[in-house]
């Protein structure tokens, strides 16, 4: 960087990612403070651990091969070509967003005078994927084994996700070019994604012991200290401001990108390089957010654990299109979305027999669903790039935004990217004895002997009198 | 191990080398050694938690034992 504006403008946008990887890694507080309030006192310290664990087990594997994965992955490969170099392989060339400049070896993976941008974008992805690997954390608790929940935790946040966010969110994705796919602030490449790899989890894992009665009705598990649930989804709202700010581009001109002649037209712009507001977007967070909360409060009756939740919820479902829509709208495809997930979660719970104990995959994944599938009505119409606009199925450049693109898009992020590894994965390690905890552990409770040991040196430092 | 003895002659270089972590050139055996470390981990961690998981399951307390092993305080 030789020039001062150049240097301004670069180490900027640096620390307007830093900032966003710090408030985001309170969303990870919000999702432990959260389980362990639902969980029950018996397995407080393992629910705790096993989130916890996710951090470093997803990062490592966020720089072995995730990162990989995002800038490897757009092209399919083989569905669409990229706008780089035009072909449809995976993109390891020498084009400057080349994946090869991201495997572990890299010296752009480490301390570079000439990169300050590769550390902070990939610290922020890599704080999504913790977000997905929590999200199906918070509906498996109190019978999973924390080995296989690493495995599912890294097939999620280091494998699936990624994959999911080259084809739907990445500037050159194939999904983009062939079915007009929009996900701004990811309702589906997180949440729809996770909220379907937990439920094809719960479908193998089975419910807790005495979930259902012997006729099959649910029994409700409520959270065991709702203060700190309480506190738990207020820091992954406050997290939620840091994800919404990590999903743009602080500072751009679009005008060269685009190829413009003698146009400069400087803004921040979303994951799509299309132009947004960060004020714009500051209005749509709060109606969502607004409407979530009012429509949860309505259709449960007051009851706070799944007001909060709906708060999510909203936030969750008018993310797809939340660059682009007026507040209102934003605010009413909120209520909608708490509306399905709801009713859904309720619905799923009765007829499957599915034992979500947090309800993650309703708030996250039926929510992000409905986004998506919103968005693209709402959104018809609308360029899904700026690079260049053409017909729908064509792939060679970028379809528009349209309601048919958008359901198939939700069924790739729900079906074939969540669901379906979420439920082979957890066939395989059923399979291997690997997926449940013992049934004696779960009655007993999964922290019996830390809390045996604790009573048992409270008892000899009670006797002591020196 | 430096990369760099003098920061004057690096950043007045004609082309700045970006790289100035310890090593440079030897991140294939770091990449190796963090693989090794990962993995090892996953074992002893999942044999960790069966020998615990194990011993509870030979004592079969029941559901509300842990009530009497709640600290007072």
């Amino acid at each position: 960087m030789t020039d001062q504006l150049t240097a301004l403008t670069t180490i900027f946008t640096e620390f307007y990612y830093w900032i966003t990887v710090v408030l985001m890694f309170l969303i990870h507080v919000g999702f432990c403070m959260y389980e362990v309030g639902a969980s029950r006192y018996k397995h407080h310290q393992h629910t705790l651990m096993k989130n916890t664990m996710l951090i470093p087990l997803v990062t490592v594997t966020w720089f072995l091969f995730g990162w990989w994965i995002y800038w490897a992955f757009p092209t399919g490969p083989g569905l669409a070509p990229s706008i780089m170099n035009e072909s449809a392989a995976l993109i390891t060339d020498d084009s400057a967003f080349s994946a090869k400049w991201y495997v572990p070896t890299s010296d752009l993976m480490a301390v570079n005078l000439n990169d300050r941008i590769s550390g902070v974008f990939w610290a922020a992805f890599l704080l999504f994927s913790w977000t997905a690997a929590s999200i199906v954390s918070g509906a498996v608790i109190e019978r999973i084994t924390t080995f296989a929940f690493g495995i599912l935790a890294i097939a999620i946040g280091s494998v699936f996700w990624t994959i999911d966010a080259a084809w739907g969110w990445h500037f050159d994705g194939w999904m983009l070019k062939i079915l007009g796919y929009h996900d701004a602030y990811a309702s589906g490449v997180i949440h729809a994604i996770a909220g379907g790899f937990a439920l094809g989890v719960l479908a193998v894992l089975g419910p807790r012991i005495g979930k259902f009665s012997s006729s099959g009705e649910p029994r409700n598990i409520g959270p065991r200290n709702p203060w700190l649930v309480t506190i738990g989804l207020f820091l992954i709202y406050t997290g939620f401001w840091g994800f919404y700010a990590a999903c743009n581009i602080p500072i751009f001109d679009l005008g060269p990108e685009y190829g413009m002649e003698g146009v400069t037209f400087w803004t921040a712009t979303n994951i799509y390089v299309t132009p947004t507001s960060l004020g714009g977007i500051t209005f749509n967070f709060l109606m969502s957010l607004s409407g979530g909360l009012m429509a949860g409060y309505l259709i449960s009756k007051g009851d706070p654990f799944w007001t909060y939740s709906s708060g999510l919820a909203g936030i969750i479902c008018a993310s797809a299109g939340n660059d682009l829509y007026h507040p209102i709208q934003s605010f009413i495809i909120a209520m909608i979305g708490v509306w399905v997930a709801y009713k859904l979660h309720y619905w799923v719970e009765r007829k499957f027999k599915i034992d979500d104990a947090v309800g993650a995959v309703a708030v996250h994944g039926y929510a992000g669903f409905a986004g998506l599938v919103i968005c693209g009505f709402v959104l018809n119409g609308y360029p899904s790039s700026g690079y260049s606009v053409g017909a729908m199925w064509v792939g060679t450049d970028y379809a528009p935004i349209n309601p048919l693109g958008m359901f198939i898009g939700a069924i790739i992020m729900f079906g074939v990217l969540g669901f379906l590894p979420g439920w082979i994965l957890a066939k395989i390690l059923h399979g291997m004895g690997k997926l449940r905890i013992p049934k004696e552990v779960e009655l007993a409770g999964l922290d019996y002997t830390i809390m045996e040991d604790a009573k048992s040196d409270e008892k000899a430092v009670a006797s002591s009198s020196r | 191990m430096a990369t760099v003895n003098n920061w004057i002659d690096h950043l007045s270089a004609a082309e700045v080398k970006g790289a100035v972590y310890p090593g440079v050139g030897t991140e294939g055996i770091l990449v190796l050694v963090l693989v090794v470390l990962w993995i090892g981990w996953h074992f002893i961690s999942n044999a960790q938690e069966k020998s615990k998981s194990d011993a509870i399951a030979r004592k079969r307390p029941g559901s509300n034992d842990w009530k009497s092993n709640v600290t007072d305080g």
